[in-house]
């Protein structure tokens, strides 16, 4: 992983107190609440229903155990004894007190981690595949360029005031698990015919209140290039980006109101003169970061027919491998999911004292290191598979070992009413009941993303999920709008209109019938999706608003 | 209003001149469509000239004319408005234009730092107080991950 040197100690530590201070003198009264909020805001604070919010970046989802025991100091020391991972790889923290945000952001720059840019309208954390570096149909890691483009992104001096946020996804590998095509700039690792490596660019896609599957802006755009390419797409957005609408603020609108083919040419022309300049990136460069990322030194020759061991033959065991474990492009390892959808927790959220676990789980097992996950879980990716029944044994104890990864239990959801000011309807009740409904048969059901979001903002990618639900308010009431048939992986899609919304009180009925209409209709091994395709809305329509 | 230059405040030797004033003999600040109604007799009996413009002025209409100005002011309507940092920048790097670059409107002392790195030579702040913080703001951080516009 990327250690920082004395370059950029420095300027994180610059970083925090600037917000020191900054701080300090908007307690004073010196900055009025207005001038602070865009200031907080790119430091990853928001004001919420009960407390402030400070969201801490996690470049690209990878943690070490010194960070994640970090984490949970944090949680421990200055909140209730938890956090939250998001949908975009990082962590939230949703009781600190104002005054004490510049401490903790000085504690996390000791294990150098930072909240810069986790949010206000400039480049955000930029996100990427969690299973970078260990799965086999990668071309490409793509972490190095991930964090070549979060240095050249951050504090940048011309793109701090966006008309609004921006945020990168970087995907390795053919099959998309970075969801570049819902990003204001997707990067698809390519290779040309000579073997060079670069990236087909999307430009224009995000969730929120108008959805938008990105486009194709250029078919390959070399690796040295891509910070030039970047800065020529952000400088055009800046200069020609709405601003007179919130809404509309977007570079999607941009694109779409200006034209693909118009944006291009304008982004073509800007690149043209800055191509060959300071921006252009040298090998050394790219080595120097490549090197940080290098592969663990893994055991070869290792006997692998562990999980098989009939001492292993715990039922539960061998569920929670079939389910929460994947294949790893090294043989006798293992990527494990640490499932954070118990029955007894809100999605996404973990404990302080699972924090350490897990801390000392990744030392014990995987190299040391973490990964966050888009679906708000966390994953130990290089395991031994003769080291995967102990881990399980201790993961079962901590409750992170429900068997649920990719199921409907394994949803994704925002943190709605109880903690977001701007919600129309709770999520996190919904979710419990899901998941109280489909504890026991989530793997029967099969694997469904199920994704939630309490208002349009769509923070829980409501829109992309399978099975999608949108909280609106209606009168002062709380109800649901459901689609079906999003998709996030490979070719993104949107979701259909179910139908009308439906009272708080049925939601959860409804994905009930729901899912007894797609058992019923399925036909083998075949996926929600794929019937839903074959069968249509219909069906799905008659039998919830039959019972409704 | 202060001036910054050269990590100093200093005094403006230029005129703002606003809607139906009249020209000082020199060192008159003027805004885009004065610039427009009155090219030719500024260019030869008022040099030097300064031009006031927004962040979101459309570059073309002033491309070709960059040579007569020796001071561009872009204007920030609000301090959100990043629209002024990417003129900036074109202006220098895009354009070669090496007079002064000032930014003037509604600005933070927390955005100097910022606003010097994109290429302005001299930065307007709304009063004394603020120029002053805007000053130890300019030395908030010693190191950057993009290289400076010249
Ligand atoms: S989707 Fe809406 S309710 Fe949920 S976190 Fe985002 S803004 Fe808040």
């Amino acid at each position: 992983m990327y250690l920082y040197n004395e370059f950029d100690q420095t300027l994180v530590n610059e970083r925090v107190e600037q917000f020191r201070d900054q701080t300090k003198r908007f307690l004073n009264g010196d900055l009025t609440e207005e001038q602070f909020r865009p200031l907080r805001l790119m430091n990853g604070l928001y004001i919420q229903t009960h407390a402030p919010m400070l969201r801490v970046n996690i470049p690209y989802g990878l943690l070490s155990s010194k960070q994640m025991r970090m984490f949970a100091h944090i949680a421990h020391t200055y909140d209730k004894g938890y956090g939250h991972f998001t949908t975009r790889q990082n962590i939230q923290f949703n009781w600190p007190k104002l005054e004490q945000v510049p401490d903790i952001l000085a504690d996390l720059a000791t294990v150098q981690m930072h909240a810069i840019q986790s949010s206000g309208n400039c480049i955000r954390n930029i996100t990427c595949d969690p299973l970078a570096g260990v799965s086999a149909d990668e071309i490409e890691d793509p972490r190095p360029y991930c964090e070549i483009i979060r240095q050249w992104s951050t504090l940048h001096p011309e793109f701090s005031y966006l008309p609004r946020k921006f945020k990168f996804a970087v995907s390795g590998s053919p099959k998309d698990r970075a969801a570049t095509q819902v990003h204001d700039i997707g990067l698809h690792v390519k290779k040309d015919a000579e073997g060079r490596i670069g990236f087909e660019v999307l430009v224009g896609g995000g969730l929120g209140r108008t959805p938008v599957i990105g486009q194709v802006i250029a078919p390959f755009i070399a690796e040295e290039d891509i910070l030039s390419y970047s800065e020529a797409i952000l400088r055009t957005y800046n200069l020609f980006g709405r601003r007179d609408n919130k809404y509309k603020a977007r570079i999607k609108i941009l694109v779409r109101e200006t034209g693909l083919d118009k944006f291009k040419a304008q982004v073509d022309a800007e690149w043209e003169t800055i191509k060959n300049g300071p921006l252009k990136l040298t090998q050394k460069e790219i080595q120097r970061v490549k090197a940080q990322f290098a592969p663990f030194p893994y055991q070869t020759a290792v006997s692998t027919n562990a999980p098989n061991d009939p001492q292993n033959n715990s039922g539960a065991f061998r569920q929670w491998l079939k389910q929460n474990t994947i294949q790893h492009k090294q043989a006798g390892y293992r990527v494990v999911f640490i499932s954070l959808k118990s029955p007894t927790q809100a999605p996404g959220d973990i404990t302080t004292e699972q924090m350490n676990k897990v801390a000392d789980l990744a030392e014990q097992f995987s190299f040391a290191k973490i990964r966050t996950t888009h679906d708000q879980n966390l994953a130990l990716t290089d395991v031994l598979e003769n080291d995967l029944f102990l881990l399980w044994q201790q993961l079962n104890d901590a409750q992170l070992a429900t068997p649920n990864i990719g199921t409907i239990t394994d949803m994704i959801c925002c943190p709605g009413l109880d903690f977001c000011s701007l919600a129309n309807a709770s999520s996190i009740d919904i979710a419990q009941g899901i998941t109280e409904r489909f504890t026991d048969n989530a793997i029967d059901t099969g694997n469904i993303s199920l994704k939630m979001s309490g208002c349009m903002n769509g923070c829980g990618h409501h829109s992309i999920g399978e099975i999608g639900i949108l909280g609106v308010d209606k009168k002062g009431e709380q109800w649901y709008q459901l689609t079906l048939g999003g998709s996030d992986s490979h070719q993104s899609k949107l979701g259909d209109r179910l139908g009308k919304a439906i009272a708080k009180e049925s939601v959860v009925d409804a994905i009930e019938d729901i899912i007894h209409v797609y058992k019923a209709q399925r036909t083998v091994n075949e996926s929600f999706t794929n019937t839903l395709q074959r069968v249509g809305l219909q069906p799905f329509k008659d039998k919830v608003y039959a019972a409704h | 209003m202060p001036l910054i230059k050269n990590n100093r405040l200093v005094q403006d030797t230029w005129h703002i001149i606003y809607d139906g004033e009249t020209l000082k003999s020199t060192n008159n600040l003027v805004d885009l469509a004065y610039w427009q109604a009155n090219r030719t007799e500024l260019i030869t009996t008022h040099s030097p000239i300064g031009l006031r413009i927004d962040g979101n002025e459309d570059i073309e209409l002033i491309a070709t004319d960059l040579q007569y100005f020796s001071l561009i002011a872009i204007n920030f309507p609000s301090f959100t408005d990043g629209r002024g940092y990417s003129l900036a920048h074109t202006l220098r790097e895009q354009y070669d234009y090496s007079h002064e670059l000032r930014a003037v409107g509604d600005i933070l002392p927390d955005q100097a730092l910022y606003l010097k790195r994109v290429g302005f030579d001299v930065l307007d702040l709304p009063n004394k107080e603020s120029a002053e913080l805007a000053l130890q703001k300019l030395s908030e951080f010693s190191v950057f991950y993009q290289k400076p516009v010249a």
